[in-house]
Formats: structure tokens, sequence, C-alpha cells
């Protein structure tokens, strides 16, 4: 309490105020006491002095004459004077000459000492010199007794004391009272301060009223209460801010927990997505493990990465296994007969070159113990999102059990026609002889009979027929030997098949010539042909015409049958290609049609890769048309049957045409050579052989030199005499060693020979390939081989 | 026109009797039957015919296991084998020329023209 109060403003007012006046006191009273001892002091030595002289003067007779008595006198009237307490006249030679020493304790001193004042044991002693005319005559002693002097001095100082301390008290009553002014509102403050800080209240102001007198005080007051205002204010605002910062926060609060459901349904989509992605990934999974086919995944080394338990199964190797060499190496080395099957045909490894896909159905593909078994697989090249190639898919089947029963099929429909022709054979053979009349003469209703019976079993027969042709063609069975044919030259040769018939029914036949050479079977397109003017003929009444007309398209050949019979009813149109389809119940009876003919037609012109449709005629009659691939379109049925097949469409695959009249052997040539990716044109005659290299300008030319209508020779000098041909590398492949004479004239481009009988197929394709090899770097000359 | 022989070999009896009668009938030719390849090639040697119509599709000898036995043996090797055959597919009959036949007729056949089908084939007269 005291420490605080002696760090109280009050306090150290009063304090301040205190010191200050004490101090003040204290120096007046100080000030007052030493002018008055200086005053008593200067008194003291001018009464003395005085007196001093007074006596000098006086006593300066007696001492002239040595009259001690008078001297004694005028000392002995320093009895007025009580504070002298001694005094003596001594001689120029300084022995005492009179005495005063009222006190008896007291005696004048026995030598002089020097002229002047000097202060000693509670005395101030003079020693004066008496002076006469000039001529010194003594001294004069005199000492005043000091002591009142300092009893004078004591009362300065009690007085002094007493002022002090009265003023002190004076000082502390009037301090009290007068720093209350200041203190007060400093206090207030503090107090105020204390609870602004305290209680965090803002609205409190100090009081008003003490700031009202305009000194520090006041401003500092009035500042602190403009701060409180100010913070009161800012407060507020603060309070403000706050509430709409809650308000802001509350907003973003919902803001962000809105974003966070949406975070959530977003994330639950994502998970459920992922669900559904790993139930994908476990039905593709699921799926690839029960797929019956045997699936490959295989990578950019042609090593197998992946294989499904179906491939396993029927590979009988295990994934570890199969990844001991290429996918070729290990299932796919071998042709079924184990001839060796280079790398470089392999569907899979064309498939991986070119970014294509392959699809393969007559192959085979090995098993580990060394036994193979028939496929159908197909090769498809494995991108990425950025088409980026992977690998490859390897899907394959085996197809066993299919080719067992597509054999025995096949079978069945052979041996039940056989079966059935035999015994139609002999009902055929004697009711035709019985109708004959050479066994005797039979009514003419009995003759009716046989007639009939006759009729209709060559209608069986061509039924029996067409089922074994629909079957054959519709299976793949009968092939399609394909060869650059005329059109206009199977569209004579079917109008004179059917000359005789249309004579027959009244019908006439018309033939507009159209130009185009075809790239097909002539036996199956004529057959078509055939089959369409047959039904024409069957269904156009006496006296109308049927009209044959052709036009070659981009890619296609368009052969038109127009006939003015009683045509087809347009809902009939789509479905007549159908089998046993008829537009009458009654045709097959009247017409002798088997029904099959058109199925037939759909069949040959398919497997050609054509169509085929009927319209209306207007105003009457009908119109059968179909397509043929041309020679130069190359777009073959089977363009995705085989690599060699898909090459045909590349444009860019050398073409090479081979001359040569033996159509097994060039069928084996051509096939061959299709199976390394190159396209082939074919020619069975040395005209035909000339046209084609101008139509075409093969890449290389294959020539035999035994043809049907002009030899190798005459070929090669046809064609020096065109610059273009003139050129082209030429491999004469002949039966007949060519002798060095005759070579020159068989030089073409660069040309090569070689005998037949000498090399094997093999060593056919080797040659053809180096020379398209040779060609493509233009090296020109001539060698002979074998 | 000389009087013909004619060698007919078929395992079917009807088609032989058939064959038989329709030749004698409209070509006036002998005509010799045999129920098999192994018949057929015994009467081929004994009689040499002029030609010899042989079924392609037979028990125990076939058609062209037939006529390779004929084209071994000189006595045969030069008589005319036409196939009588129900066998019409394009392919069987390219196959069946190469094995060196003079033409083949099919099953069924009109009997009123087979014996000038066989001219045709054998460019007789």
């Amino acid at each position: 309490m005291t420490a605080k109060r002696k760090h109280s403003i009050r306090g150290k007012l009063t304090g301040i105020i205190m010191v200050t006046s004490t101090t003040a006191v204290l120096l007046t009273c100080l000030g007052f006491t030493v002018s008055g001892l200086l005053n008593l002091q200067k008194r003291l030595i001018a009464d003395l002095s005085t007196i001093a002289h007074v006596v000098g003067s006086n006593s300066t007779a007696a001492l002239t004459f040595g009259d001690r008595q008078a001297a004694r006198e005028v000392l002995n009237a320093l009895r007025a004077k009580p504070s002298i307490i001694a005094a003596g006249i001594y001689t120029a030679r300084g022995e005492p000459f009179a005495r005063y020493e009222p006190n008896a304790s007291i005696s004048i001193p026995a030598t002089l000492m020097e002229d002047g004042f000097h202060e000693r044991n509670d005395r101030l002693e003079l020693y004066y010199a008496i002076h006469l005319d000039h001529q010194r005559l003594g001294t004069l002693y005199i000492a005043t007794d000091t002591r009142d002097r300092n009893v004078r001095l004591k009362e300065y100082g009690e007085i002094a004391a007493g002022i002090v301390l009265f003023s002190l008290f004076v000082a502390f009553v009037l301090a009290a009272g007068l720093q209350r002014g200041i203190s007060r509102p400093i206090v207030e403050l503090a107090r105020v301060a204390r609870l602004v800080s305290q209680h965090k209240n803002y609205s409190m102001r100090a009081g008003r009223r003490l700031a009202n007198n305009g000194d520090e005080i006041s401003n500092l007051i009035t500042g602190f209460n403009g701060m409180l205002a100010e913070i009161e204010q800012r407060d507020h605002k603060l309070l403000l801010y706050q509430t709409q910062l809650e308000e802001t926060v509350a907003c973003r609060t919902a803001e962000l927990t809105y974003a966070n459901e949406e975070l959530l349904t977003a994330k639950n989509t994502a998970e459920r997505i992922a669900e559904i992605n790993a139930q994908l990934a476990r039905e593709s999974a699921l799926i690839l493990n029960s797929a019956t086919d045997g699936i490959l995944g295989v990578g950019l080394d042609n090593r197998v990465t992946f294989m499904n338990p179906a491939a396993t199964q029927m590979l009988g190797m295990t994934l570890s296994e199969l990844k001991e060499k290429s996918i070729h190496e290990a299932i796919h080395h071998s042709h079924a007969d184990g001839t060796p099957w280079p790398e470089s045909d392999c569907a899979n490894t064309l498939a991986m070159r070119r970014g294509q896909s392959f699809k393969v159905t007559d192959q085979h593909f090995w098993r580990l113990d060394g036994t193979s078994f028939p496929v159908e697989y197909s090769s498809k090249p494995m991108l990425d999102e950025d088409g980026n190639q992977l690998g490859s898919v390897v899907i394959f089947r085996d197809v066993t059990e299919r080719r067992a029963i597509e054999r025995l099929k096949s079978e069945f429909v052979s041996t039940v026609s056989h079966e059935l022709r035999t015994p139609l054979t002999s009902i055929r053979g004697a009711l035709g002889l019985l109708g004959s009349g050479l066994l005797g003469s039979i009514g003419e209703k009995g003759q009716r009979m046989l007639e009939i019976a006759v009729s209709n079993t060559d209608r069986l027969v061509r039924l029996i027929n067409d089922i074994l042709d629909l079957e054959r063609i519709g299976s793949g069975k009968v092939e399609i030997a394909r060869s650059p044919v005329d059109a206009n030259t199977v569209m004579v040769q079917a109008l004179e098949g059917l000359q005789s018939m249309a004579d027959e029914a009244g019908v006439r036949l018309t033939h507009v010539p159209a130009a185009g050479a075809l790239w097909g079977d002539s036996d199956r397109i004529i057959q078509t042909l055939t089959n369409l003017l047959g039904n024409a003929i069957k269904f156009s009444p006496p006296d109308t015409t049927v009209t044959l007309t052709g036009v070659a398209g981009q890619t296609h050949f368009a052969f038109c049958v127009a006939d003015q019979g009683r045509g087809i009813p347009d809902e009939k149109l789509d479905t007549i290609f159908e089998r046993f389809s008829q537009i009458d119940a009654s045709d097959s009876r009247d017409k002798g049609g088997s029904g099959l003919g058109l199925a037939i037609c759909q069949s040959i012109v398919s497997a050609h890769g054509g169509r085929i449709w009927a319209e209306s005629n207007r105003p009457s009659g009908s119109r059968f048309q179909f397509t043929i691939p041309l020679a130069n379109s190359f777009v073959a049925a089977t363009e995705s049957e085989s690599p060699a097949a898909t090459a045909h469409q590349n444009g860019d695959a050398p073409s090479i045409l081979v001359v040569e009249d033996d159509l097994d052997l060039a069928r084996v040539m051509t096939t061959a050579l299709q199976s390394h990716g190159i396209r082939t044109l074919h020619a069975t005659r040395g005209s035909e052989a000339v046209q084609l290299c101008r139509q075409h300008q093969p890449s290389l030319i294959v020539l035999d030199l035994t043809l049907p209508d002009v030899d190798g020779f005459a070929v090669v000098s046809a064609l020096r005499e065109s610059p273009a041909l003139a050129h082209i590398p030429l491999l004469v492949y002949s039966a007949l060693d060519v002798g060095s004479a005759d070579q020159p004239r068989l030089h073409l481009g660069h040309t090569e020979f070689l005998t037949k009988s000498r090399c094997s197929m093999a060593d056919f394709e080797g040659h053809v390939i180096r020379l398209l090899e040779l060609a493509t770097s233009d090296t020109e000359g001539a060698q002979h081989v074998a | 026109m000389s009087h013909k022989q004619l060698l007919v070999i078929d395992d079917e009896s009807d088609i032989r009797e058939v064959v038989k009668l329709s030749l004698q009938l409209t070509e006036d030719w002998t005509v010799m039957t045999a129920n098999g390849g192994a018949a057929g090639m015994a009467l081929a040697l004994s009689t040499e015919p002029d030609a010899i119509l042989l079924d392609v599709m037979m028990p125990d000898m076939d058609g062209p296991s037939t006529l390779r036995v004929l084209q071994r043996q000189g006595a045969t090797r030069s008589i005319p084998v036409i196939f009588l055959t129900a066998k019409v597919q394009a392919a069987d009959r390219q196959k069946f020329m190469q094995l060196g036949v003079w033409g083949i007729i099919p099953k069924p056949f009109d009997p009123l023209t087979l014996g000038q089908q066989i001219k045709d084939v054998l460019s007789w007269p």
C-alpha cells in the first residue's frame, strides 16, 4: 500500500510540492542566517575598528609621555562595552604599557601578533598600530567575545528549523488540496481505462466534467474518450464486419457444404464407375476365360503375352511354353503337310507389319506335342488410344469338327445325288425307250403319260443337279477360278447356248455388245447368264424380245437381262432369289424349273463379290441385273479370307502378269504369288497378254513360250514396240530350254530364264520376288538361270 | 457303217439293261455288259471291244481303277473309254479327263440320243 501510494500520482505530486517548497524555505533560511552572520561579523569588526581608532587616538599622548595612568584611564573607558573582554596598549617595542582585564581569567597576550583581526578561542582579537605623525608609537590590542555571536547564530538556526517545519506542514496541506485538481482526472482516467480493459466495455467515458478546463489532462481525457469512441466505433464496425464475415462464412460454408456434397456425389459416382469398370474387367476376364475361341495377345516382339484357357487347351501348351518362341515359330511354323511356312507369309506378321486385320480360314496350328489342327483365325493389330501399335490379337477356332461335318455334308449330298441319279437313270432310260415307240406302239393317252413321266424325270434330275450345285457353291466347295474374262465373249457364249430354246419359244434374243475385262470364273458367269436368259425365255410370251446388255462401271461390270413377259410383282422382287421361290405355285410344274436357279445365280455372283437384283421392266416384264468385278479393280470376293487376297486391294502392291495357257499351273502360280501379297493378272493367250500389259503395265511378266495363239517370242516383240512396255522385267518360265542363240530375241527389261522341269514352285517364287526387288532398284541386264 | 462292239461296265443291272437296249435299238451295235471292274476287265481282254462305257462309282473296283488297269494292259490300252457317270461336277469332269478318258456322258442319259453321244465322243460316223 505504501509502495502503491508512493507510486501513485497523488503521492508523487504531494512529494514534488513538498520537496520543492521545503527546499525553497531551507534555502531562504540559510540565506537569511548567512546574511545575518555576515552582518554580525561586519558590525563586530566595524565596532572594534571604531573603538580601536578612538582608543588609539586617545592613547597617543599617554604613550608619548609614558603616562601609564592616563593610558589605563583611556582603557577603562572600555567598560561601556561589555563585549570587550580584554584590551592592552603596547609600546613600540612591544612591551605591555597598560592593561584592561575586566575578567581575571582573561589576560592580554604577552607577545604581539601581526596587525589585523585574528579569531581564536571564542574571541576576535585586533592588533591596531598607534601612529602619531607617521611615527609608530605602539600597538593597541582589543579582544571581543564572539560567544554572543554564536548564540545569535544558534537562534537563527532554531528559527529556520521552525519555519521549515511549519512550511512543510503548510505545503503538505496545500499540496494535498492542490494535487487533487491534477490527479483526480488522471486517476479517473486510470480507473476508466482499467474498467475498460477489464470489462472491454468501450462505451464507458472518463468524466467529461473533468475535461472541460482545457488543460493537457482534459485534452488527454478528451483524446482518451475520442479514442474510446473510435474503438467503440471500430468495435461496432468490427462487429458489423464480424456479422458480415459470419454471414459470408455461413454462405461460404453452405457453398462448401454444397461443393462437398457434390464432391461426395462425384466420389460416389467415380466409385460406382470404378466398380462398374472392375465389374467390366471381371466380365471381360470372364468372357475371355469363358470364350470357346482361343485368344492370344501378341507383343511387338511377336511373343505371346496373353492366352485364354481355351487357347491353352487347344494348343496344349501353357503361356510360359508358348512365350519361349515367337508365335509363328511356336504354333504356325509349318503347313499341314509339314513343309515349313516362312514367317514373312504369316498372317500375324502381315497384320503387325501393315497394321491391317487378316482373317485366315484354311491353315493349321501346331500343338506342343507336334500334332496340328485346322484353324480359322484372325489377326488384328492392337492399337492404343493414340493409334500406336502395341501388338496384335489373334483369335482362333479349332475347325476340325466343322471340317469333318462339312466333309460329311458334302459327301452326303454327293452320295445322295449319285444314289438318286442311278435309279433315275434307269427310269429315264426305260421311259425314253417306251416313249420312243421302238418297243411297240402305245395308245395316245399312254404316250402322253410317258411324256409326263419323262419330263418330270428330267425335272427331278435338274433339281438334283441344282441342289448339288447350290450346296457346293454355297459352302465354297466349288472354287471360283478367277481369271480375266471378256464380258462380251461370255455374253455371246450364253446367247448361243440358248438360241434354240428361244427359237422354240418364239422369243427374239437381242444383244447389245459391251466391252469389259472381268475378274471371275467364265464358266460360272455363263451359267448365271444362261440361267437368267433361260428364265426370261420361259416366262416370255411368243413374239416378244429378251435383251442382254452390259455396262462397265468403275469397279464392276453390270449385266442386264430384260424381258417383256408378265413381270414380277414388286413385293416378290426381293424374295425371288430365295430357294424354291416361285412367283406362282404352278410355275415349277409348267416351266420345269427347279426353283433353285436364281438361288444358284445369287451364290455365284456373291462368290465373285458382285450383287444380283431384279426390277420391273416398264411397261412390262422384268429386268435381272448382276455385277462382276472388273479385272483392274481386283476387289476380290475373298478379300479378307487370306493375306494375299487382301493384298489385292493394296494399289501399291506390285502386280505380275502370268502368261500361261495351262489353267491348273496358272492357278498354282498365281496362288503362290498372291500368298506373298503380290497382285496377279493372268492371260492364257499371247494377244490377251499384250492387251493386259497395255492396260495395267505390270511390274513383272512371267511368260510361257508355248501359247495357243502366238508364241512367247511374238509377245516379246509386240511389247518391245511400245516404249512404255519395252522395259518391263521378264521371267521366261517355259518347259523348253531356251538356247543362248534365242535368248536375245526374248529380252525385254531385266530378263531371266527358268525351265519348268528344273525348278520347284518355291524356286519360282524366289525368282519372282528377287526380280521384283531388282525391278524396284531398276537394274537391267540378262542372266540365265537353271 | 461297220458293226461295232461295245462293252458296258456298270454295277447296276437295270442300267446295263437300259443301255444295252437303247444302243441295240438305236444303233444296232453289239453290246456286252459286265457288272464290275474285274468282270469288265476280263471281258475286255477276251473280246477287245471297239469302245467301253464305264461307270465311275462302283463297289470293289471303281471306274478310275478299272481304267488304270485297262490302260496298263497292252491289249486294252488303245480301246477308247467313256465314263458314263452320275458325277457331273465340273471339277470331277476335269479330273476324269486328265485320267485319259475320251469323254464323259452324264447319267441320266436320253436313251434315244445315247448312241449319238457316243459317236460324237469317238468321232464315229
